[in-house]
């Protein structure tokens, strides 16, 4: 009886862990993965994009470090899939290209 | 005598020839409504669909500079951003507004048209956009949206600033998913910028008329890339080419026909 109780109870597990991975399925792409929002990359862009407004208020170590920043995240965006990759390679020159201008020009005004 | 004269002649006829070639024919000028239009054929034609006819006036009125071209990253060139149809309907660029779930004016805003196979509806959908060539019904009518708006001499004939300044049209600044919460924008000050012409006025460049409605990294360094006043040349012919202020006035904000909209000081006895 114990031994029947034990068989059924394997066997109720084994479909149940069978039943679980067809019902995930296989893993999703990187583009539904998670919303962009969520991913890390997306908030250090975010964060490192939206003091583009300020850049001129920065220091020149600020600026050289966000730049820094910029490299960094560069390969991680090269990672992603064609479009975001195209929409977000685009996004993040135009912040680095501000911030190496604004350090270049505060550069000039110090000779 | 006879061998050199036409020696001349050749010379002359080879110098006009390429004097003429140089100057080109006279472009005509755009009609209100045309003016700012950008038709789109990276991959359309390809596809055996009609290239794209995208009317700034419009977009223009909906949203900031900004939004389109830094926050969903469109080029400021056409055909420079390569927007695939997958691109759309991944979310992206067109795709960003045009997703059939965007509310404007009350409606969900069209979705672009797919990759996938093309019904006779889809195809009807497809040509709200890819439409040179065709009549295609749209729901703005130029006319009708540009009679309230103050006037301007060229381009749209449309005084875009004054509208915003008067509350007639509000573009939004900040699209959600794309644009990024921003500390607010110390504006640069004003500068002068001297004329090189005797008697033409000098120009107060507006820092703050341009960073509301662009930002910053939009113009620096891409298209303004001189960091130290004074030192970049710009010239009428340049700007006329498209470079520095042309990239945006010659061919969607007031064209370089409207002088006194930038050459704006008076002129110094």
């Amino acid at each position: 009886m114990l031994k029947r109780g034990i068989a059924l109870m394997l066997f109720m597990g084994l479909v149940a862990v069978i039943g679980g991975v067809y019902a995930i399925g296989e893993p999703a792409s990187s583009e539904t993965q998670t919303a962009p929002a969520q991913e890390a990359w997306q908030a250090e862009f975010d964060d490192i994009c939206s003091r583009s407004q300020n850049a001129m208020t920065f220091s020149q170590q600020e600026l050289a470090d966000l730049i820094q920043r910029c490299d960094v995240l560069m390969p991680k965006i090269e990672k992603l899939d064609e479009t975001r990759k195209k929409v977000y390679m685009g996004r993040l020159r135009m912040c680095r290209g501000l911030y190496a201008y604004v350090l270049e020009s505060k550069e000039n005004q110090k000779k | 005598m006879n061998r050199k004269l036409l020696f001349v002649l050749a010379l002359v006829l080879i110098f006009c020839s390429h004097s003429l070639s140089q100057t080109g024919t006279k472009q005509r000028r755009p009609l209100p409504y045309e003016f700012g239009r950008v038709v789109l054929n990276n991959y359309s034609e390809k596809a055996d669909l009609s290239p794209v006819v995208f009317e700034h006036w419009i977009h223009r009125s909906k949203f900031t500079c900004r939004v389109c071209h830094v926050d969903i990253g469109f080029a400021m060139k056409a055909g420079q951003t390569g927007i695939k149809a997958a691109d759309n309907e991944r979310g992206y660029y067109c795709g960003a507004c045009h997703n059939g779930k965007m509310i404007a004016d009350g409606k969900p805003v069209f979705a672009a048209c797919s990759n996938r196979r093309l019904s006779y509806g889809d195809q009807k959908q497809c040509d709200r956009c890819h439409s040179l060539g065709k009549k295609v019904a749209s729901d703005f009518d130029f006319f009708a949206f540009s009679e309230p708006l103050p006037k301007e001499r060229f381009g749209n004939g449309i005084d875009w600033e004054k509208s915003e300044a008067i509350g007639l049209i509000k573009p939004a600044a900040f699209l959600d998913g794309f644009s990024i919460p921003k500390h607010f924008l110390a504006a640069q000050k004003d500068f002068e910028l001297n004329s090189k012409v005797e008697g033409m006025p000098d120009i107060i460049f507006s820092h703050k008329k341009h960073t509301v409605w662009n930002g910053c990294e939009l113009c620096h360094p891409e298209i303004f890339m001189g960091v130290r006043k004074g030192n970049s040349r710009y010239t009428m012919v340049d700007i006329s080419e498209g470079k520095s202020c042309g990239v945006c006035h010659v061919t969607v904000a007031f064209p370089l026909t409207d002088c006194q909209r930038c050459h704006t000081k008076s002129v110094q006895p």
